[in-house]
């Protein structure tokens, strides 16, 4: 068996007494789109940004092709009320890592409340984003002798701007364009960072079902195109049952269920968490 | 090839460089033609320093958006360096008189030492940065204003007799008059004291300029939109926030070597906190995040306040009538209304986040 791209290991984060994620055990294969999905405040977000290493989980690991890029066991005062489990399972070395570190290695994302440069056009957006894979210093860039490189990722950010379709609004201030399109945007500034692996936080809220359809197809094709590797956070289940491959259904933090879309929707447990029994 | 890939140079930037050029020649015939005493060159050449000093400061708060305060203490170090490094031999005994002429016994050239000046402030900001920019926003300017409060008792300090001169006044170095050419009997030839700083300033500037047009200048622009955001997109934070401290630090300790130049003595108890406020208030009537913003209301601000409202210090008669409210100290009065009044008619800045080559540019509304 071929060795996951991501996993989750026991992850659990507890703010003070709660505990927002509790024991996730996750694995996302290369080349899948895996969704995440849960009611509001299951603890999904939660688990992205353990992933991001916006937060520090309290316990478990995330390893990233092989390599741990997070990993914490409870200690000092949190030991003492922590609630998850396996409180001595990742005793030992601590990993942690800071969210530009992660986008290094090749994690990049999106974010549930759009957060684009707001100062900047589409493509300054792009572009910003590119910044990561520069080779030349400050100085060589100060006096603009960086002009190949320069030239080469702006090609690259018209390429990538095209692929999602925003060429024509390239020059626009990116805060001026429509809902749907800054979303297309956060996406196309996340692959300006090359990445392996993709996480979509709620990429179709506030999008119409249109948009939605043409979000769904447009995934599946970067997903080919970048060979990517998917994990979205999603609320509308058309769009997850559209384009997932597997499932992992969470609720009060707590994994209840994983499987292919036709498993999750004859899943009693998640009909009634999720669902709230009420199956038309 | 290698000019492909760049935004071609467009009609409105060459406007505007030609613009400059215009200053730069009108800068140089005034001085020539003009009387070296006019207020004129006053203004032009403490306009030019605080524009440096200025544009150092928008580089952090406007397009980094890391609020500091620390700006006159890096002048100050700025300033001391050049001048410590500058004093000529001869001059050292009765400079530094209470401290047998001194521990630094070597001069160096004016512009080695100015450059001199940028190295040592960006050192100190390097080193002030380390804990200090972990800090955010309102917290980070109260450090920074901090250090610049002990940087100034530092170097009173007595026992850094030798090297500061305690809290007795440097002087004797070399100052904007020195870049006059003059022939063999020392009469002036040809005049550049103003020329020049204006060159210097403006050679910093255009540096701080290609900075903030390149990927880094990019980068720091997405840190001030968005730090989480930036953070995702792999900037790293501290990295970059250290980088544009210690440029911005390093050009603040140039601009002060200058304004050591422009008052031709250095002492540090002028350098208080409310130089900074002053520099802070250029920026904020420029406009944070515009360059030119910086400039032209440094040159206003200097010129109102060293020159256009002089006047309202002294009696002033229109016939036999005495005008009232003139005597000394109500142009501090008049100028802080017209501060107000800018800031409540132009919130954003003269210039608001425009450039010189906006200007010129027809409104397409693609850029605001």
């Amino acid at each position: 068996m071929k060795e996951p791209v991501l996993e989750i290991r026991h992850l659990t984060m507890q703010f003070g007494g709660v505990v927002a994620v509790n024991d996730l055990n996750m694995h996302i294969d290369e080349g899948e789109i895996v969704a995440l999905i849960g009611p509001n405040g299951a603890g999904k977000t939660t688990a992205f940004n353990c992933v991001t290493s916006v937060y520090e989980p309290t316990n478990g690991a995330v390893i990233f092709r092989g390599m741990p890029i997070a990993r914490n066991h409870p200690s000092g005062r949190m030991r003492k009320f922590y609630a998850g489990k396996e409180i001595d399972a990742f005793s030992g070395h601590v990993v942690h890592n800071t969210p530009d570190k992660i986008t290094e290695l090749g994690i990049a994302r999106t974010f549930q409340n759009i957060r684009l440069f707001k100062g900047m056009t589409a493509f300054e957006n792009v572009l910003t984003a590119m910044h990561l894979r520069r080779r030349s210093n400050v100085f060589t860039q100060m006096l603009h002798l960086n002009g190949q490189e320069e030239a080469a990722m702006r090609k690259e950010t018209d390429r990538l701007l095209e692929i999602v379709g925003l060429t024509d609004v390239k020059d626009e201030m990116a805060t001026s364009l429509p809902y749907g399109k800054q979303r297309l945007l956060e996406i196309a500034r996340a692959l300006a960072t090359k990445p392996a692996l993709l996480l979509l936080d709620e990429p179709a809220a506030g999008m119409n079902p249109q948009e939605t359809e043409e979000l769904s197809a447009f995934i599946r094709r970067i997903k080919e195109q970048f060979s990517l590797t998917v994990l979205v956070i999603e609320h509308h289940m058309n769009l997850v049952m559209d384009i997932s491959d597997r499932i992992y259904v969470i609720d009060f933090g707590k994994l209840i269920a994983e499987g292919t879309p036709e498993e999750i929707q004859q899943n009693p447990a998640v009909i009634e968490a999720y669902l709230g029994g009420d199956v038309d | 090839m290698q000019k492909q890939g760049k935004k071609s140079i467009s009609g409105a930037t060459w406007v505007s460089l030609c613009l400059i050029v215009l200053v730069y020649v009108l800068v140089f015939i005034a001085e020539q033609v003009l009387p070296p005493t006019s207020m004129l060159f006053t203004v032009l050449k403490k306009g030019a320093t605080y524009a440096l000093i200025a544009v150092s400061m928008n580089l952090l708060n406007g397009f980094t958006g890391i609020f500091s305060l620390g700006q006159a203490g890096f002048m100050l170090i700025g300033a001391y360096v050049y001048a410590v490094f500058t004093i000529p031999l001869s001059q050292r005994m009765s400079v530094y008189q209470y401290y047998d002429g001194g521990i630094v016994q070597f001069t160096l050239p004016i512009f080695v030492a100015m450059i001199l000046a940028g190295l040592v402030a960006a050192f100190f900001a390097f080193l002030i940065g380390l804990p200090v920019l972990r800090l955010k926003s309102d917290y980070l300017a109260i450090a920074t204003l901090g250090f610049a409060e002990i940087v100034r008792a530092v170097f009173q300090w007595d026992k850094l007799g030798p090297l500061t001169n305690g809290s007795n006044m440097l002087r004797m170095f070399p100052n904007f008059n020195n870049f006059n050419l003059t022939d063999a009997e020392g009469h002036v030839t040809v005049y550049l004291s103003t020329l020049i700083p204006f060159l210097i300033s403006g050679v910093c500037i255009a540096l701080i300029v290609l900075l903030i047009h390149s990927g880094y200048g990019r980068a720091l622009q997405a840190i001030r939109d968005d730090e989480i955001a930036a953070e995702a997109m792999g900037i790293n934070l501290f990295h970059h926030k250290e980088l544009s401290f210690c440029i911005s630090s390093f050009f603040a300790g140039v601009g002060g070597a200058m304004l050591a130049m422009y008052q031709t003595t250095v002492q540090a108890k002028s350098f208080t906190s409310a130089m900074t406020y002053e520099i802070l208030l250029i920026v904020v009537i420029g406009g944070i995040g515009s360059v030119t913003g910086s400039v032209i209301s440094s040159f206003l601000f200097v010129a109102c306040s060293e020159w256009w409202l002089r006047f309202l210090d002294e009696k002033q008669m229109i016939g036999t009538f005495e005008v009232p409210l003139l005597r000394n100290g109500f142009r501090l009065v008049v100028f802080s209304v017209v501060i107000m009044i800018v800031v409540l008619f132009f919130r954003r800045g003269i210039m608001g986040t425009k450039e010189l080559p906006d200007l010129f540019r027809k409104r397409k509304g693609a850029r605001t």
